[in-house]
């Protein structure tokens, strides 16, 4: 008895929304959306930019889909409009970047020593991060944050293997450095 | 004491991989914005919208109804579309199938419901009818104030007609 539930593959859900099932694309979305925001978030910085661009980058895939010549890899296909539109957003906001400051008494009141440190701590990384020119953000948090291979890299940036190789080990190096420089202030 | 580059980068991607908090509604606002994007010869009633107001049930309703051009009188398809990730079955009822569940169950796919009627232009009552027992309206469409059965129910205009 009972209704039993079936994991669709991307490729079945691409199938259905193309043939007038907008709930199964309903279901890609919840798939990929916490991925993808996370990316997003830490790309651009500012969280309700952030949304702003996966919710973009959503929409405009549904209204690209006859565009995704291979429905299985719709996870990369899509990866590629959130990373496009990520630039753009990107590029418009470093003018008016909000630096990650937390509210002084919002540490103050940490109930505890630790979780004042991990707030610190969670501080540093995203300005370090901020400071990153944006593509070496964008290849280090490809890499090691989201864990795609630098073949899959090159494809959704359209750089080469060896400069995204640079722009990573820089990035480390530069983190390294900026979070450094945290240390002493 | 410095730690090690490759200690304070993998403490940074540790810190990095950990989940973001993504709005609960972004996926209402997408459905709602892509049901906006009107097929070629249809076109959207501009009143439409969907409301994350059955949260508080942890369901969410998308209906998106869609009217003929004018000049045009025969069925067409409309897609009814129930966010329910703790439903175990789901019908859509109404006018157009006489409320019986067993003409329209919905298909389920990560929670979405959805399924297609094909509705001639006129007005039409209808609900939403989960796990079997509960009656739900669609909060994203104008409720049937003239529902003589005392459940909640919705009311959906197809072509103009009606009211």
């Amino acid at each position: 008895m009972g209704i039993e539930r079936v994991e669709s593959s991307d490729a079945e859900l691409v199938r259905r929304v193309r043939a007038g099932d907008i709930g199964a694309y309903g279901a890609l979305v919840s798939r990929y959306r916490d991925r993808l925001g996370r990316y997003a978030v830490h790309m651009i910085g500012d969280h309700e930019d952030a949304e702003e661009a996966l919710q973009d980058s959503f929409v405009r895939a549904y209204r690209s889909l006859a565009r995704c010549y291979d429905p299985a890899r719709f996870g990369a296909w899509l990866y590629g409009i959130l990373v496009n539109r990520c630039r753009t957003t990107g590029a418009r906001a470093a003018r008016r970047r909000r630096m990650f400051v937390r509210d002084a008494d919002a540490l103050n009141g940490a109930a505890h020593a630790d979780q004042a440190d991990r707030l610190e701590w969670t501080d540093s990384v995203d300005r370090a991060l901020a400071r990153l020119a944006p593509e070496y953000r964008e290849a280090f948090l490809l890499k090691h944050v989201e864990d795609l291979e630098y073949e899959q890299i090159a494809e959704l940036t359209g750089a080469g293997i060896s400069a995204l190789k640079m722009r990573v080990k820089r990035a480390r190096e530069q983190l390294q450095k900026y979070l450094r420089e945290a240390e002493h202030v | 004491m410095f730690e090690p580059e490759d200690d304070v980068v993998a403490r940074v991607i540790q810190q990095l991989r950990r989940p973001v908090t993504i709005d609960p509604e972004l996926d209402a606002r997408v459905m709602r914005e892509i049901a906006a994007v009107p097929p070629a010869q249809r076109r959207v009633w501009p009143w439409w919208s969907l409301l994350a107001a059955a949260a508080v049930l942890g369901a969410l309703l998308i209906t998106r109804p869609w009217t003929w051009d004018a000049g045009r009188s025969g069925p067409d398809a409309f897609q009814f579309v129930l966010v329910a990730p703790q439903a175990a079955s789901v019908s859509l009822v109404g006018d157009f199938n006489d409320w019986d569940p067993k003409r329209a169950p919905m298909q389920t796919a990560q929670g979405v419901w959805a399924t297609v009627v094909n509705l001639a232009p006129g007005r039409y009552r209808y609900a939403f009818l989960v796990n079997g027992v509960e009656w739900r309206a669609d909060p994203g469409a104008p409720a049937a104030k003239d529902d003589e059965f005392g459940t909640p129910s919705s009311v959906v205009t197809v072509g103009g007609r009606g009211s």
